[in-house]
Formats: structure tokens, sequence, C-alpha cells
């Protein structure tokens, strides 16, 4: 919990400053390089997720939340997530097919 | 520990609420909660826009991604100055809580600054909400709201942190006014994230 936080000193904010720095250097050159579509937006994804989950656990301090606050922070905003794209995507494309048509 | 008393009634059982959280906390995460969801829902349209048209603009050639690679450093640099500034407010050390929090209040300034920078490249291209030089209407819509949203929470924070400092200096706010305050600047930084990889680099 956040309130027993006081008691350590080795929270490893730089380090996870370091990690974030270095996953956006790592996106940077990625986009940049001869890489398929695909396999750069999967990529790209798997990074941006990363360091959410980085500044969620450690600077927001939900990693020393109870599971409850956790579960309720992330679960409701994947659940919301994952809808609004099931829900979207297949009419976004079938714009997309009507546009071309 | 914070305690919920059953039924609400004088000599029940007395046991742990649900988030163990302060009010002011919990209130705090449930904003959050209902503040990402507003950025879910511009981003979701985004992505709607996007799918929906046969060509998108190339981001590399709109904008400098060296510069907004620097917007993202300032803001996550600011990020660690915000959560040492909660650190050492629980170690009760004023006068280093006064240092990284004027060093956050510091970073979003330059990120604003930046970003003004940055529209106002854009506009004086010729980009508007409705209409731009890169062909898509859509594309600077998107670029203006989204863009435009996430830097007004930028200032809100500003604001927020210089109150909170002056606050803090006075007395008036404690180490939990300091870790609210910082619990919404990560949520800024974490918003970033989703900007920065879904509108610039995707």
């Amino acid at each position: 919990m956040a309130d027993d936080l006081s008691t350590n000193h080795s929270r490893p904010y730089w380090r996870i400053w370091g990690v974030l720095l270095m996953l956006t250097v790592v996106m940077i050159f990625v986009d940049q390089s001869p890489m398929s579509r695909g396999l750069l937006i999967l990529v790209l994804v798997a990074a941006m997720l990363t360091k959410a989950f980085l500044i969620g656990a450690y600077f927001m301090h939900l990693r020393f939340e109870t599971m409850t606050l956790v579960v309720t922070v992330v679960v409701g905003l994947l659940i919301t997530g994952a809808l609004l794209f099931v829900v979207i995507a297949p009419d976004g494309l079938r714009a997309l097919h009507l546009s071309a048509w | 520990m914070a305690y919920v008393m059953e039924g609400g009634q004088p000599g029940g059982i007395n046991r742990p609420a649900p988030f163990d959280l302060s009010w002011q906390k919990l209130m705090m995460w449930i904003f959050i909660i209902t503040d990402g969801l507003l950025f879910g829902g511009f981003l979701a349209a985004y992505g709607f826009g996007r799918l929906s048209v046969t060509a998108w603009p190339d981001q590399s050639e709109v904008f400098h991604i060296g510069y907004i690679t620097a917007m993202t450093f300032i803001l996550i640099s600011s990020s660690v100055t915000m959560a040492r500034a909660v650190e050492v407010s629980q170690q009760k050390d004023k006068g280093k809580v006064l240092f990284f929090l004027l060093l956050t209040i510091f970073g979003g300034l330059i990120f604003l600054g930046m970003q003004v920078y940055e529209w106002s490249s854009i506009i004086h291209e010729g980009a508007r909400l409705n209409f731009n030089p890169w062909g898509v209407a859509q594309f600077s819509s998107y670029f203006f709201i989204i863009t435009g949203f996430h830097g007004t929470h930028v200032l809100t924070g500003v604001i927020i942190l210089v109150i909170t400092a002056i606050r803090f200096k006075m007395g008036k706010s404690s180490e939990e006014g300091v870790e609210l305050t910082g619990l919404y600047w990560h949520f800024v930084d974490l918003v970033w994230v989703f900007v920065f990889t879904l509108f610039y680099l995707i």
C-alpha cells in the first residue's frame, strides 16, 4: 500500500525511467526499419503496453495497492478498450471497403 | 488502513474497506478511470477514422519525429521527478519535495512550450481543424482534438502542481495531497504513451 512506501528507499524510479526511454528509442528505430506493417504494429503496440504497465505499476504505485483496485482499474479499462475495438473495427473496415468500392 | 462499519450501525463489525484507500485517493482513481475512458473514446474514434480511409498522411513527413521524441523524453522525465516528490514527501523532507515539484512544473512547461511550437508550425503549414494540405481532412481534426485535449490536461496538471507546491510550502497540503497530484500527472504521461504510439508512429 502507498502508506507503506515511506519505508522503502529503493524504489526503482530511475531504472524505470531508463527502461521507458530505451523502449521509446527502440520504437523510433523500429518505426524507421523496413519491417512488414503487421509486425511493425505488433512491436509498437507491445512496447506501448509495456510502457503503460511500467508507468501504472511503478509510478502510479498500482503494484503496491490492493488487488481490488488493480482489477477495477485495469480490467475495466481493458474490457472497455476491447469492446470499443470489437464494435468499431468492423464498421471502420466496412467503411473502407465502401469508400474503395 | 481504511475501515468500514457493517450496516453503518454503531457497534457493527469493522472490516477493511474494499479498496483500502482514503476517499480522496479513491475519488482520484475514479476520476482517472473516467478520464481514461474519454481518451479511449478519442483514440477509438481515431482508429475508426484510420480504418475508414484508404490513405493516411505519412506522419514522418508531417511531423519531426525526433522533436516529438524529445517531448516524450521531457514528459517521462517529469514523471520521475514527480514520483520522487511523492517519495520524499512520505519521508517528510519538505525542501526536497518543493525541489522535485518545481522540476516537474519545469518539465510540464517545457512540454507545453514545445507543443505550442508544434501546433504553430502545423498551423503555419496550412492545417486547420477541418482541412489540411496533406489530403485527408480527418488527419488534422484528430491531431488538434487529441493533442489539444492532452495538452489541456498537461496545462491543468501544471496549475495543480503549482497550487500543490504553494500549499505544501505553507503547510496546508499533506503528503497525500502530493501523492494525488502525482497520480494525475502520471496519468497525463500514460495518455501520452498511447497518443505518441498510435498517432505519431503507427
